[in-house]
């Protein structure tokens, strides 16, 4: 390939040229979507004039990034992406887990398919849709109140309130996505060898038992591909989850990088300060990625690539 | 199948009990905004509602449905779905399919690409400054374009044709098909099932969006439904209360709770007939490696 003359190029060209033409919108729209918007991370030095462009704009060095670790509002939001991001990989991380192993102790075939269209559905709800539900369902006239009226409990505002920020940001994850999580935990669990419990009855293994000392270790593999997966993904908490969840009274809880920067460079018009910031969790999102793509390669043999 | 004991027995039955309270839990916070939806302003404002409307009406809904902006803003998503979802898996699959070809000299250079897409995520204010540029601001295209292709979905196309029997593509070659004909004549028609699988997933993120058109969308004229959804949900001075409050029969509050069901409905419908795909989907997301 290296040694292609020019002649057996265009040889090459005139017999293969379709498999090239197919191939242009997909390269285009990468360059257009992925990698130039990774070329313009460069404005992070730069003091970014949207009139001067990235050519003319004045060169800064690391000033934007020193601004940064100097602004205590960094602090905050770093603080609170990290804080929602271990929330995320403990607690709502094995609901699934747990969910599937109790899923297949169910015998009613009805009863199962129910049970999973139920927890299936709000995956398919928008954040928009979640979030209004939500501050509806915990409104001072909201169902959650109204219940805590019939057991003469006082009224509570749940949504504006800084203290239940972060596990309304939990609750509303496992009900969005846990359900639908299951899935690929039934699916590894279905492939087990019956053979395996049919030798575990004869040792006298009952459900539970077996619930614990087979299905449990045979599904481990999986549970940790995609417990290392999820953490390579620690810093992405989901824009449209966190946004539509936060009200001002909120933002000392549950303002979060992507948050952040959202606001300081697309409300605030401040170009390389949000960028520096981006560029900050970027870096620290690949190395993660890095990290336990490698590990989960040793663990298992399969990874993200 | 081995009978079970007693104790088994009982313990599968709190199981299953305890799966359904979980269920009606995960269903209850939805029937509370659907009862809200049919329910009169009284009742409402007295906490009366809860799973069940009282004072059944329907005048929240006639209000709701006879706003021309909130149909706008459905058909502008409706339509962004339906070709978004096409264009998407043309692209996606005139991508793929190249790269499973020996032929193709880009093919590893492409895959390389791919993966870097896939763990440096450009930072939001470039991505921002560069659509913008390309001239999507405040325009509707934005709303599809920048999602035709994702590296993850180009992957699993990829392998998926990588299993086509080659000596089915070998005969058409003979026959004197080119590689155009050979994709949209031969491949496609027997990839249906990935179609379908990857045509969801692209639906969903396109009919769900909501970060672009945040970013991109700043003209009222074509906010998508989420982002109507949520200028009527955030809003107070959203509905504007023409004439005698007391005479009305609806307030805010049932007026954002049909709001709400409204955006549900197309996915309620659509889901029941799709669940096999979505459930295809979801195995495809995790267990590639």
């Amino acid at each position: 390939m290296n040694t292609l003359s020019s002649n057996s190029l265009i040889g090459h060209l005139q017999k293969y040229w379709p498999l090239y033409v197919m191939a242009i919108p997909g390269i285009v729209f990468f360059i257009i979507f992925k990698f130039i918007p990774m070329g313009g991370s460069i404005i992070a030095f730069q003091e970014y004039s949207i009139f001067k462009g990235i050519l003319d704009s004045p060169w800064v060095g690391f000033k934007n990034f020193n601004l940064l670790f100097e602004s205590p509002d960094f602090y905050r939001v770093f603080t609170n992406t990290l804080i929602l991001g271990l929330l995320k990989i403990t607690i709502i991380f094995p609901v699934p887990i747990a969910l599937a192993l109790l899923i297949n102790e169910i015998r009613v075939t009805l009863l199962k398919k129910s049970v999973q269209t139920a927890l299936y559905v709000p995956h398919f709800l928008s954040w928009v849709i979640i979030a209004g539900i939500a501050f509806d369902f915990l409104s001072i006239n909201g169902m959650f109140n109204i219940v805590r009226e019939w057991f003469g409990m006082e009224s509570k505002l749940i949504m504006q309130e800084e203290g239940y920020f972060r596990w309304i940001y939990v609750l509303t994850g496992i009900w969005r996505d846990a359900g639908w999580g299951t899935i690929v935990y039934l699916a590894a669990i279905s492939s087990i060898d019956s053979q395996v419990y049919e030798a575990a009855v004869i040792d006298g293994a009952n459900r539970i038992k077996q619930m614990f000392y087979i299905t449990l270790p045979l599904l481990l593999p999986t549970i940790v591909i995609l417990f290392l997966m999820d953490l390579g993904n620690f810093m992405e908490l989901g824009f449209d989850h966190v946004y539509n969840l936060l009200t001002p009274m909120t933002y000392s809880v549950g303002d979060i990088i992507d948050t952040y920067v959202f606001r300081t460079g697309i409300q605030g018009a401040r170009y390389s300060f949000a960028t520096a910031v981006g560029l900050f969790q970027a870096v620290i999102g690949f190395i993660l990625v890095i990290i336990f793509n490698k590990l989960s390669k040793k663990v298992s043999g399969g990874g993200l690539w | 199948m081995t009978s079970l004991s007693y104790g088994e027995k009982v313990f599968q039955f709190i199981v299953t009990v305890f799966l359904c309270i979980i269920s009606v839990i995960a269903i209850i916070p939805l029937i509370s905004v659907l009862s809200i939806s049919f329910s009169s302003r009284l009742p409402v404002e007295l906490n009366l509602v809860t799973l069940w409307p009282k004072g059944i009406t329907l005048e929240s809904w006639t209000y709701i449905l006879g706003r021309s902006d909130l149909w706008r803003s459905f058909f502008i998503t409706l339509v962004s779905t339906l070709i978004g979802t096409a264009l998407s898996l043309l692209i996606t699959a005139l991508t793929a399919y190249p790269l499973t070809k020996k032929e193709f000299k880009l093919g590893k250079l492409i895959m390389i690409a791919a993966v870097i897409t896939m763990v440096f995520k450009a930072p939001l204010i470039p991505y921002f400054l560069t659509v913008k540029e390309v001239g999507l601001y405040n325009n509707p295209l934005v709303l599809f374009i920048p999602h035709v292709l994702t590296a993850f979905n180009l992957i699993i196309m990829r392998t998926f044709f990588k299993e086509f029997p080659a000596e089915l593509e070998e005969a058409a070659v003979v026959e004197g098909a080119g590689y155009f004909r050979t994709l949209f004549s031969l491949v496609l028609p027997l990839s249906k099932a990935v179609l379908a699988t990857l045509g969801l997933f692209y639906a969903v993120v396109i009919w769900n969006q909501f970060q672009h058109p945040l970013l991109f969308i700043t003209e009222p004229d074509w906010f998508p439904l989420q982002l109507k959804i949520r200028q009527f949900i955030t809003s107070d001075n959203e509905f504007p209360i023409v004439g005698d409050i007391s005479q009305l029969n609806y307030n805010a509050r049932t007026l954002r709770a049909v709001t709400v069901v409204f955006s549900m409905i197309p996915i309620l419908i659509v889901y029941p007939y799709l669940q096999k795909y979505f459930v295809k989907g979801a195995m495809l997301g995790s267990v590639k490696g």
